[in-house]
């Protein structure tokens, strides 16, 4: 059995602790939040014996194989780091930190613990993504990528978050370093960055606030970013975050010499461009013929693993793909879901971005 | 927005001997921007009260506190912005008053937000309020909701004895789970410090200001609105109503450690709100839904949920369905004969003005 920790009893670790359930051979022992209350009625909800308000505590009473850090991204590193010393396996929330070195130190620090470490990149773990990434294995590109895009946005006319964010000044997302940005972009990022050689790719982003945020005095939020991103081999991406596109695009495309790839993460829809030529007009009729097939397909396989109990939301069933997959990780049974080259890319890219963005507007 | 209350139309005591403070007295209310918080402060300042302080997450539009306070002249108001999760907010807010009308709520879709906006926000404002000498009364504003109508029989007497749904992770509710929990930790901080509260319960506020029929009578479901109320009497309390009673259970003597629900008088029946609703709001397709049959697809799709893990969330089960939808009988006797409160406002003069409402609003949409 994994005995399971979480340390932090908000929205997020609900989440968690829903789909850890759903993980066979996992239990929850024990939760932790500064506030008791908030410990209390998570453990009451989840029949969770061990509440807590203070980590260390936690972990020398319940002494949990694996923690879950669902806290705000500025208390991630000093709890992984804690965490990591007492000898548990940490999951961390996206962000995964509040910068690179920070990353690059907790994965160091594991590393010379035995232990393992991720970064809750969820969102990687979609059933249309998993396909993607299956397809991309198989050798469909025909090579390694040429080029990618990768839109990760988010709607402000989506009350809950929003209306936390805009209405309290103090709200910890805008104390990051990246504000807003930081708590939602290492998604979009980290599509990327699977795919990108070396360590230090050139970024180049442009940011800046909405028309509808300057309406309402946010002036001090950078809700639009362009990024073009290119690596050591020439492959180049484009990451687009926007609070203004209606509905909010979650998409990936991954361009390869051959055959290209098109995953739609909001219907969870993986669709095949295929480089094959038809004489004259066909190819205005069959490719088409081909994309409905293709349309339907996804339909039959989303209904299926519906009826199967296996489709659940999408962020649910990839966040259960993620512990699941780092359970087994941390058992020896499979390797790492997320490489750490991969979290730490991800990690450098927000940096250079933010750093960027910061830029501008001091200028 | 529809027609406010006037201030003869309130008709407070104008004897306010029977009053635990006296118009000088200072008088807090959290979530003073909201639909019945600002119909609170409305109403106080309408009868004469001079030391109201409103704490709002937000001043502007939604109850419109701004508006209020421009009317009522700002020497009447102080207008606080903040956050009931800053123990320095309460502290600020709860200093020197008399009387606290406790309206802010988490209403937010997951039970972590709605716990933290409604018992530790409720928890933070207690450790304020019993370090208080001024404070008289600490007025909780619960919901009907909070009951659970197990063991009472279909049409049976729902009211103040009946029991408190202690399952309501069952039903799937985090709005009603945390003001169930909410009003545990008002009672917890009232037997440990000797806290004088009043717990207010009001039934489904409705009126100008809030455009939505309520579920107890249907819901839609894939575009045709599904009639579950049917021949229930729905439990219904006009928004300045509401606010009257409100107001008097912070202000009544001798009322300490008592808990109303609110209900208006006259209350229509499922049937006669949606006919109604048609005739004069808009016309659509409803599909009645006897209970037997709702009952027996909540009970479906609370096992499938068990079965699928999750897939599809509880959010439609039996513990709730029969909460909603069983149908029960309400009284307001002991608000009208320990408050004095009458529902000022009548049922169909209420219904008027919020169809009236409605209509501008389905205007709008167009």
């Amino acid at each position: 059995m994994i005995k399971v920790g979480i340390v932090g009893c908000g929205k997020m670790a609900d989440q968690h602790a829903l789909q850890i359930q759903r993980v066979p051979g996992a239990r929850i022992v024990g939760v932790c939040d500064a506030e008791p209350l908030m410990a209390k009625q998570m453990a009451e909800r989840f029949h969770i014996g061990g509440t807590f308000t203070n980590v260390q505590e936690m972990l020398d009473t319940v002494k949990p194989d694996v923690v879950h850090i669902t806290t705000p991204p500025q208390s991630h590193f000093p709890l992984g780091k804690l965490c990591l010393e007492s000898g548990s396996h940490v999951y961390v929330e996206k962000p995964f930190t509040v910068d690179t070195p920070e990353a690059e130190e907790l994965i160091k620090l594991a590393d010379q613990k035995g232990l393992k470490v991720t970064a809750g990149h969820n969102a990687q773990f979609t059933h249309a993504m998993v396909r993607m990434r299956e397809l991309v294995k198989s050798g469909y590109l025909g090579g390694k990528p040429v080029h990618m895009e990768s839109q990760y946005c988010y709607e402000f006319t989506d009350p809950s978050y929003a209306k936390a964010l805009l209405g309290d000044r103090d709200h910890w997302v805008r104390k990051l370093p990246g504000s807003l940005l930081q708590n939602i972009i290492s998604h979009g990022i980290s599509k990327i960055a699977e795919f990108l050689s070396g360590d230090r790719p050139t970024v180049i982003a442009h940011g800046f606030t909405s028309p509808f945020l300057k309406g309402i005095g946010e002036e001090g939020i950078t809700d639009e970013v362009r990024v073009i991103i290119r690596d050591e081999d020439a492959t180049t991406a484009y990451f687009t975050f926007s609070s203004q596109i209606g509905p909010a695009p979650h998409q990936f495309r991954v361009y390869g010499p051959k055959n290209s790839l098109i995953v739609d993460d909001d219907h969870q829809v993986v669709i095949k461009v295929g480089n094959k030529e038809y004489q004259s007009y066909l190819r205005y009729f069959i490719p088409p013929l081909g994309y409905a097939r293709q349309y339907l397909g996804n339909l039959n396989r989303n209904f299926g693993k519906f009826l199967r109990r296996d489709f659940h939301l999408p962020n649910d069933a990839a966040l259960k793909t993620l512990i699941t997959a780092f359970y087994a990780a941390i058992t020896g049974k499979a390797p790492m879901p997320l490489s750490y080259r991969e979290i730490l890319l991800t990690s450098r890219i927000m940096d250079d971005i933010f750093r960027q963005i910061h830029d501008q507007r001091g200028s | 927005m529809g027609r406010c209350q006037t201030a003869q139309e309130l008709n407070l005591d104008s004897d306010q001997s029977t009053y635990i403070i006296d118009p000088e007295g200072r008088i807090l209310v959290t979530g003073a921007n909201g639909f019945v918080g600002s119909r609170v402060v409305r109403a106080l300042l309408a009868s004469g009260f001079k030391g109201v302080r409103c704490l709002a997450r937000s001043t502007g539009k939604a109850g419109s506190l701004e508006a209020i306070v421009r009317e009522s002249g700002e020497e009447s108001v102080e207008v606080i912005k903040g956050n009931l999760l800053s123990r320095e907010t309460c502290l600020k807010a709860t200093a020197g008053v008399s009387v606290i009308y406790h309206l802010a709520a988490g209403v937010e879709k997951s039970y972590p937000g709605c716990f933290l906006n409604s018992v530790v926000a409720t928890r933070n404002l207690l450790e304020a309020a019993i370090n208080e000498p001024a404070l008289k009364r600490f007025v909780n504003i619960s919901s009907i909701a909070v009951y659970s109508n197990n063991g009472i029989p279909r049409g049976g007497l729902l009211d103040e004895s009946s029991a408190i749904d202690t399952r309501m992770v069952e039903r799937f509710e985090p709005y009603t789970y945390g003001k169930m929990k909410q009003d545990e930790i008002v009672l917890e901080y009232a037997k440990k410090h000797d806290l004088p509260y009043v717990i207010v319960r009001p039934s489904v506020v409705f009126g100008p200001g809030k455009a939505k029929i309520t579920d107890r009578i249907g819901s839609e479901l894939l575009g045709v609105f599904l009639h579950k109320g049917l021949g229930n009497r729905i439990p219904l309390t006009y928004v300045d109503n509401c606010a009257e009673a409100i107001v008097l259970a912070g202000l009544r003597k001798g009322i300490e450690g008592q808990v109303f629900n609110i209900t208006d008088d006259d209350l229509p029946t499922s049937r006669e709100f949606l006919r109604s609703y048609k005739r004069q709001v808009r016309r659509f397709l409803s599909i009645p839904v006897p209970y037997g049959i709702w009952l027996l697809f909540c009970g479906l799709w609370e096992r499938y949920s068990i079965w699928s893990g999750g897939q599809l969330p509880p959010v439609f089960n039996r513990r709730g369905c029969a909460v909603y939808w069983r149908g029960n009988t309400y009284s307001n006797r002991k608000a009208k004969d320990m408050l004095g409160w009458r529902p000022k406002i009548s049922m169909q003069e209420g219904l008027r003005r919020f169809f009236e409402y409605m209509r501008e609003a389905e205007g709008k949409k167009k």
